[in-house]
């Protein structure tokens, strides 16, 4: 539906721009956005402004395996359980780091997706939904790009640091529409079309730039639509991404961070992750790829998670001591979980009946755990939640009523599934 | 400086005693019914807002009209020389016939194909019906002017087991046949009414929406599905003979299963033949063969869609093609069509449905109409002293943003890609062939602006990948380098900065250059005789990413 002319205001824009700019009002300029904003009114902003980052582990990582071990049991397989930093919660040995800091996460021990295929299963996941046809729902990265991302942010609201993949994925956005896609970091790099011509200089550039305003300037004198104002700014966005496109570049990040991170792809996605959120990202999710291990399901694992433990510490570590931590929302999900049965290729298939997801941060109690599966992990037996109670709790922790809507066309759509409702006792 | 403002010059002299025709139109009663279309349109739009004259808009100037005009029936802008010889002409009759002269063009057709494509598949990919096929099958069905009511039955009647109709059968098929896909999509197209909420319940805050309107719609399809034939290697769409539907509310605590025949909202119940047992099929389904019912729920819906006593399709087609030319429906939005969400001027809806009917759905015809209204013609600029004009009065023309095949094909014609193509082309430039060696431009234009696969194209959104590809992209900045015949070609020839001015003005924005303009562009120029080259290009690129040329206007 067409906007009409209100909401997205040029007064509205403004005054945003002048909290940014502290003081400084009118410095509208091309300068960077880090640049403009006032240390008091950064520190605000850093307070007020939520973000949320999920680490999604593709193809389906083994509940048994992480966050739900079941040592000594038919279907346990040969990894220990280790104690962690909340007294009486243990998790796989695989995990030694993230265990240190149990007290931050909590755990949903109690998921029942029931649906084991992948895209179905990762359907589920982020939209919260379960696959219908004639409709399609948003990714919470979308949802995040739209409720909680400033106006005027120049970074894109959804930010997919991927092993692979390139340009905006629309569909992710679905009613909200395109601008609040997922915009993909194919191997961390940034997005396409982010330098000027070699042939372009920057005087060039810049003299082009203002014939185009001035025209813009005259055709808006009498036409100007919401839609006509969010085109022209738009180029001043893509400037302000341009010039700030160093966050991107991991080769300003410290030496030392670098290594603890480590040099593998997971490790340097995640410290991108972390510069992005840094630098005022909304939604980072990060792709780590692949533990769909129908074969040598134990071996898979040593390698995969020992890539994960040591990145996924460091970021809660660098969090909590930059001050994010309480207002950023870190979820650890996949499509699904694993078979609790062995099959004969030592492997573990596809399993959405009783799995795990771990989540910390904003408006999570840390050290919580809430659900439970049986001696062997075959069914859940307590608590039992799908994605519709997860995503009543991602909006609750970050502040948002999960009863509210969206509209699409006039038409109300919840913003999650109505059948489900929070899991309070992992909310702080 | 604003745009020279159109003078009494600008507008054609059979518009001149227009507060006489309109007198008349609201005077004459009876007599109205005789006049023409276009002139009632505007009677009635004129009724429908208190101190209408005050607010409405003067009419576009020449300029104006015609960047408008060959954008909504051609899909993009004159050429420089189409655009010097129509602002040449002094002639009273040169709107009416320029409206004419493209609505009989190929491009014409073209363009509907394009836009209908859009419209009925919402940009899926293509899965079992190849997408030039069906292209040329709207195409051609525009291009011999086949009525709209006679298409829609076409495609809801095809399976794709003929040859000759397959291409026809695209819309069911390549949604996989999906009962709720199709019930979602007839409705919301064919009836202008988006069921999908009353899917799971009656419509909450719709109360002309029922559960029973969607399943009763829902019943013509639920049967089908797409039977691939291992011997023919094709997919078709196929039918049981048996199934009944029945749904529950999810709002009703005593869980109540109700049952529905196939049944059209307005509609009434249909009586389906008592076949005797074990003669429902001509033939049974076994495996690996495509069963046919001896009775068929789907077979009876193209003539209940889109046949003569649905008034819902005919009103829908009218609110539909007027959207397309006046950049909203008279229902807005066009498919939320209820008695809670009336039409802005009910009584022109009505006339306009009438008229779909009258003119047999010719959709020329009542394109054409609508162009020729002084509604259409209006300019986009809020008139002096008016704050604001509500879209629903449609008293100043819309600023709608192109579409991204309209942006495609305006940015080829701008920038004299197809110019240089035509002349390369030389005697067999037609516009089939200038089609089949451009029309691969347009894919990446509908990645980047387009909207997600399987979603109707609507809203607007300036997103971030969209305004780098144009500002740092190599597409854009590889049609702007010089190459015979193209726009910055032709620029590096001229040596006076007011020619360059007044040809890349009239390339791009499809209007001469103002004064002030004339002036920039000699500005420009003038500290760059070192690289003026790279300066036209930039000066090109300037015009063609203003708002100015991103929207229809």
């Amino acid at each position: 539906m067409k906007p009409f002319y209100a909401c997205n205001s040029p007064e509205h824009l403004l005054s945003r721009r002048r909290f940014l700019a502290g003081t400084a009002a009118g410095g509208l300029g091309l300068l960077g956005f880090a640049g403009m904003v006032h240390p008091a009114a950064a520190d605000q902003l850093r307070r007020t402004q939520k973000r949320v980052l999920v680490v999604w582990l593709a193809g389906g990582v083994s509940q048994l395996e992480t966050w739900d071990p079941k040592p000594g049991t038919n279907t346990g397989g040969p990894f220990q359980s280790i104690p962690t930093s909340v007294p009486g919660v243990q998790i796989c040995e695989l995990l030694p780091h993230t265990a240190r800091h149990m007290h931050r996460l909590a755990l949903v021990r109690g998921v029942n997706t029931a649906e084991d295929e992948h895209s179905r299963g990762a359907y589920i996941m982020h939209t919260g939904r379960r696959q219908t046809p004639g409709e399609q729902f948003p990714h919470l990265g979308s949802v995040a790009a739209r409720l909680l991302a400033p106006e005027d942010s120049p970074l894109p609201g959804y930010l997919h640091v991927t092993p692979r993949g390139e340009g905006v994925n629309r569909q992710d956005a679905a009613f909200l529409g395109p601008r609040f896609g997922s915009v993909a970091l194919p191997d961390g790099n940034m997005p396409a079309n982010m330098l000027r011509a070699a042939t372009l200089t920057e005087a060039a550039d810049r003299q082009r730039d203002g014939l185009r305003e001035r025209l813009n300037r005259r055709f808006n004198q009498g036409r100007r639509t919401a839609e006509t104002e969010a085109y022209t700014y738009s180029y001043d966005q893509a400037a302000q991404m341009m010039s700030r496109r160093g966050i991107f570049d991991l080769g300003r990040e410290n030496p030392r961070d670098r290594d603890r991170y480590g040099s593998h792809d997971f490790g340097r996605h995640m410290l991108l992750g972390r510069r992005l959120l840094e630098n005022g990202a909304t939604f980072v999710k990060v792709t780590h790829s692949n533990y769909d291990t129908h074969h040598e399901n134990f071996d898979f694992h040593i390698e995969q998670l020992g890539e994960f433990d040591r990145p996924f510490a460091c970021l809660i570590e660098d969090l909590v001591q930059r001050g994010l931590w309480e207002s950023t929302l870190v979820v650890v999900m996949s499509e699904f979980g694993r078979t609790p049965t062995i099959n004969r290729n030592m492997g573990r298939d596809h399993w959405s009946r009783a799995w795990s997801v771990a989540l910390g941060g904003c408006g999570v109690r840390g050290g919580a755990v809430v659900g439970a599966t049986n001696a062997n992990g075959t069914a859940v037996t307590e608590r039992q939640v799908n994605g519709g109670h997860l995503f009543h709790t991602y909006f609750r922790a970050l502040g948002l009523d999960s009863r509210r809507n969206h509209y699409h066309s006039g038409r109300p759509i919840p913003m999650a599934d109505p059948q489900a409702a929070p899991i309070q006792e992992i909310l702080a | 400086m604003m745009r020279r403002r159109p003078s009494l010059a600008d507008r054609p002299r059979w518009l001149k005693p227009a507060a006489a025709l309109l007198l008349l139109a609201l005077s004459a009663g009876a007599a109205t019914a005789q006049a023409p279309l276009h002139q009632r349109i505007d009677a009635a739009i004129a009724a429908g807002t208190p101190n209408y004259e005050k607010q409405a808009a003067p009419l576009a100037s020449d300029a104006e009209f015609l960047r408008r005009i060959y954008l909504d029936l051609t899909g993009t802008i004159p050429s420089a020389d189409e655009a010097r010889a129509f602002l040449k002409d002094g002639t009273p009759d040169r709107r009416a016939k320029l409206i004419d002269r493209l609505l009989a063009s190929p491009a014409f057709a073209r363009h509907m194909a394009t836009v209908f494509d859009v419209l009925l598949m919402d940009r899926r990919p293509a899965k079992f019906v190849p997408a030039p096929q069906w292209h040329e099958f709207l195409r051609a069905s525009f291009a011999a002017g086949k009525p709209l009511d006679q298409l829609v039955q076409e495609i809801l009647a095809a399976d794709g087991a003929d040859p000759k109709t397959r291409p026809a059968a695209r819309f069911y098929l390549d949604r996989n046949g999906e009962p709720h896909q199709l019930t979602r999509d007839v409705s919301r197209l064919f009836l202008g009414m988006n069921l999908q909420c009353a899917q799971c319940h009656d419509h909450p805050l719709v109360a002309g929406y029922l559960q029973a309107h969607y399943y009763g719609l829902y019943a013509f399809l639920s049967r089908s599905f797409v039977f691939n034939d291992k011997a023919t290697k094709l997919s078709v769409f196929a039918e049981k003979a048996e199934g009944e539907v029945t749904y529950q509310s999810v709002f009703d605590p005593t869980k109540l299963t109700k049952t529905t025949g196939p049944r059209l909202p307005s509609g009434p119940g249909l009586k389906e033949p008592a076949l005797e047992k074990g003669k429902e099929y001509v033939v049974a389904p076994v495996k690996g063969q495509r069963p046919v019912p001896r009775f068929s729920r789907r077979a009876l819906l193209p003539g209940l869609i889109a046949g003569a006593d649905n008034m819902q399709f005919r009103r829908t087609v009218a609110n539909r093609l007027w959207a397309m030319m006046l950049g909203r429906g008279l229902v807005d939005p066009v498919d939320f069509d209820h008695p809670a969400n009336p039409a802005s001027h009910p009584e022109l809806l009505k006339t306009l449905t009438d008229e779909v009917a009258a003119l047999k759905f010719d959709v020329k015809a009542f394109l054409r109409e609508a162009a020729l209204s002084k509604t259409y013609q209006r300019s986009s600029e809020l008139p002096k002293g008016v704050e604001e004009a509500s879209p629903r009065t449609f008293a100043v023309a819309a600023v709608r943003p192109l579409s991204p095949e309209q942006f495609a094909w305006a940015a080829m014609q701008a920038t004299g890609l197809v110019d240089a193509d035509r002349k390369a082309l030389g005697t067999r430039a037609t516009e089939a062939a200038l089609y089949a060696r451009l029309s691969g431009n347009v894919i990446p234009f509908v990645q980047v602006f387009g909207g997600p696969a399987g979603q109707p194209d609507d809203g607007f959104q300036a997103t971030l990948d969209q305004t780098l590809f144009l500002k740092n992209g190599t597409l854009l900045r590889s049609w702007l380098a010089p190459r015979p015949g193209n726009l910055t070609e032709r620029l590096g020839r001229l040596m006076d900065a007011g020619a360059v001015a007044e040809e890349l003005y009239l390339s791009a924005l499809t209007r001469p250059p103002s004064d002030e303009e004339k002036r920039e562009v000699a500005d420009y120029l003038a500290g760059r005789a070192s690289d003026r080259a790279a300066a036209l290009q930039e000066l090109a690129w300037a015009l063609i990413t203003s708002a100015e040329f991103r929207f229809n206007y």
